[in-house]
């Protein structure tokens, strides 16, 4: 319905219309960044991502007061003027502790999407070109790499890698890269399928041609959807491996951290925890909104991230009958 | 059935070696000595290091190190822990309950209330419960489960004192009540996010089934309205909404892990945090083998379940 919506040009764009006219260079279009940022959620959304961002920049120098600083005399306090979120239960300024604790947070969940990106999108593009043998082992390792929990893996890699946050993203990172290539190589496939990249194919392009004209261009959207959304992802699992007191030295504030000894204190401070909860579902909350408002926008060509499950997964949906009505005289045939 | 399953499995086969692989080159990526670790420094002398290596096998090269503890942990043998000496699968056995209780409540929880929200809320379209049901599900699914968590805590603990706020008690033979008292809030904390899903699902599905001809002619021949959402609607429109129920339960088991840190349960992530702390690698492989193995396992049984069951009852419908 949003699709269909008047471009500023005044003509009716719709996801097919664009993909067309995107096959050839020179013909004007709204790129869908451009005017999924024109949508209410995703301006709140750049909003709070661009105060983020300037925290995790400057959070340390912003800081009102020493995140570090002990007052004996201020346990607990609720907000005031002095301490505007209150105060811990060292008496240590509250928002202080989350601004300069906001780069550590946000930069390994960064490397996380990274490793991830890295590691999955360029194997998803590669699987199409590679071969059929290279698409099947690839396949096999973003299964395996599936049935491990990562946060469960993540503590684990700590066990062997030694407690620090950046060891504990790496394979969180890892774990996140099956999520690029799956996105990706079905991105992949199904561009790389459309009748002009044959059509190229017959003119005799390369293939890395082909791939940087044809695919990545129509690839990159769903790869930035998916950013948004894992980013998301890696920041809850950055939050509570902190929350949970891996890698992480206990004076160093981070989000995950300041939660964790707020609700040491629940009875004398039950409020406290609510700040820092707050602050990660807000930040986690605007970039699933950006990517939903990027998804509505980009349209048809956009893929979903599919559910981080197993391939059992996708292989039951395409059995079980869809939302679509009655059984077919097929499936009864097939069933019998 | 069987072929299907005997299928599955055979997909299977590459998957778990390479996962269970991983998870044993752990050990070795860990340039931790453990022998060193567990004589201590003043009995470390390279003599008593070395033999006590080849007495646990650690001089070997790691695939046959790793072929040899895959084997034994196929008989149920994960090893010991290097510091207690207790049995790895003994220690999970006694945790595993935990982690169980939480994860099979929290799936009919979420089921429940996710059914019942998607169902109401297409029935209802357009209309003021249908757009809280929507927001209701935005806004969870930006909440962790830990920040959920903590939000029960201080409402029905802290502020209501009407459950307790940590701790387990196992289930035993004619008391439920303590036993739900003390899993309820974990389990809820986790449904959320399930129940946001099949909410979403299950309106989307259904929305569309019920404007099927076949709906509509079931309203013209005159059939009770009921009769036609329960036989006729929600049969076609649940399918993936079971999908999604079937696929979160061993996300879930993930998710119990994360809940017990917030409501302090013995259960195996902290067996898991502890054993990190130390660097105790026979226990944390050997959570980590039993944690997948058991994502894998009940997938493959839950998809194995829906397609069959999917396939009968659509035959009979």
């Amino acid at each position: 319905m949003r699709a269909a919506r008047l471009s500023p040009g005044g003509t009716p764009r719709t996801p097919r219309g664009r993909a067309d006219s995107a096959a050839f260079p020179g013909t004007p279009r709204t790129p869908a960044r451009i005017s999924a940022l024109r949508l209410p959620s995703a301006r709140i959304a750049i909003v709070i991502l661009t105060l983020i961002a300037v925290a995790t920049a400057f959070g340390a120098v912003l800081a009102p007061q020493s995140p570090l600083a002990i007052d004996p005399g201020a346990l607990f306090q609720g907000p005031s003027p002095r301490h505007l979120l209150g105060t811990d239960y060292l008496g240590r300024d509250e928002l202080s502790r989350l601004l300069a604790g906001t780069r550590l947070s946000v930069a390994t969940a960064l490397e996380a999407v990274g490793i991830g990106l890295v590691l999955g999108a360029p194997l998803g593009i590669g699987c199409v070109f590679v071969g059929r043998w290279f698409d099947f082992a690839a396949n096999r390792v973003a299964d395996a790499l599936m049935t491990l929990p990562y946060l469960f893996f993540a503590v684990a890699v700590t066990a062997a890698l030694g407690n620090g946050l950046v060891q504990a993203m790496l394979p969180v990172g890892l774990l996140l890269a099956p999520g690029y290539f799956r996105i990706t190589r079905a991105a992949t496939l199904e561009f790389g399928r459309a009748q002009y990249v044959e059509a190229a194919t017959l003119l005799g392009a390369s293939k890395p041609y082909l791939i940087r004209v044809h695919v990545l261009r129509k690839v990159l959207p769903t790869i930035t959807v998916t950013t948004a959304t894992l980013t998301g992802a890696a920041l809850l699992s950055v939050s509570f491996l902190t929350f949970l007191g891996i890698g992480v030295q206990p004076p160093t504030p981070t989000w995950g951290g300041v939660l964790s000894s707020d609700l040491n204190y629940l009875n004398l401070a039950p409020w406290a925890p609510f700040i820092p909860g707050a602050l990660i579902a807000v930040t986690v909350g605007a970039l699933n909104a950006l990517a939903d408002a990027f998804r509505d926008r980009a349209g048809a060509g956009t893929l979903a991230l599919p559910e981080l499950t197993s391939p059992e997964a996708s292989a039951a949906a395409s059995t079980v009958p869809g939302t679509g009505g009655p059984v077919t005289s097929e499936e009864v045939a097939d069933a019998a | 059935m069987l072929a299907r399953l005997g299928g599955g499995l055979a997909v299977l086969i590459p998957i778990v070696v390479l996962s269970t692989f991983i998870t044993y080159s752990l050990g070795a990526l860990s340039n931790s000595d453990p022998a060193a670790t567990i004589l201590g420094q003043d009995a470390a002398t390279p003599a008593a290091v070395a033999h006590l290596n080849h007495v646990l096998g650690l001089d070997r090269p790691l695939l046959v190190q790793y072929g040899d503890w895959l084997s034994r942990a196929v008989r149920g043998n994960l090893g010991a822990s290097y510091f207690t000496q207790i049995p790895v699968a003994q220690s999970i056995g006694q945790r595993l309950p935990v982690d169980l209780s939480i994860a099979i409540l929290a799936v009919l929880l979420g089921a429940l209330l996710g059914g019942v929200a998607g169902t109401l809320a297409a029935l209802r379209r357009g209309r003021w419960f249908d757009r809280g049901v929507t927001i209701a599900c935005s806004a969870v699914s930006t909440l962790p489960a830990f920040v959920v968590g903590i939000i029960l805590v201080v409402v029905f603990a802290v502020g209501a004192h009407l459950l307790p706020a940590n701790g387990y008690v196992p289930l035993a033979a004619g008391t439920t009540g303590p036993w739900l008292a003390h899993i309820i809030l974990p389990a809820l904390a986790l449904s959320l996010q399930l129940a946001a899903d099949v909410a979403r699902q299950l309106r989307t599905s259904l929305v569309g089934v019920l404007e099927q001809n076949y709906v509509t002619g079931a309203r013209v021949r005159g059939l009770p309205f009921r009769r036609i959402l329960f036989r006729h609607a929600l049969r076609n429109a649940a399918g993936p909404a079971l999908v999604i129920v079937g696929n979160d339960f061993p996300v879930m088991l993930a998710g119990a892990v994360a809940a017990e840190a917030v409501f302090s349960l013995p259960g195996l992530g902290q067996l898991l945090l502890q054993a990190a702390q130390n660097r105790d690698i026979p226990v944390v492989q050997g959570l980590l083998l039993i944690v997948s193995g058991f994502v894998v396992v009940v997938n493959l049984v839950v998809n194995v379940t829906l397609s069959v069951l999917y396939r009968t009852e659509g035959v009979s419908a």
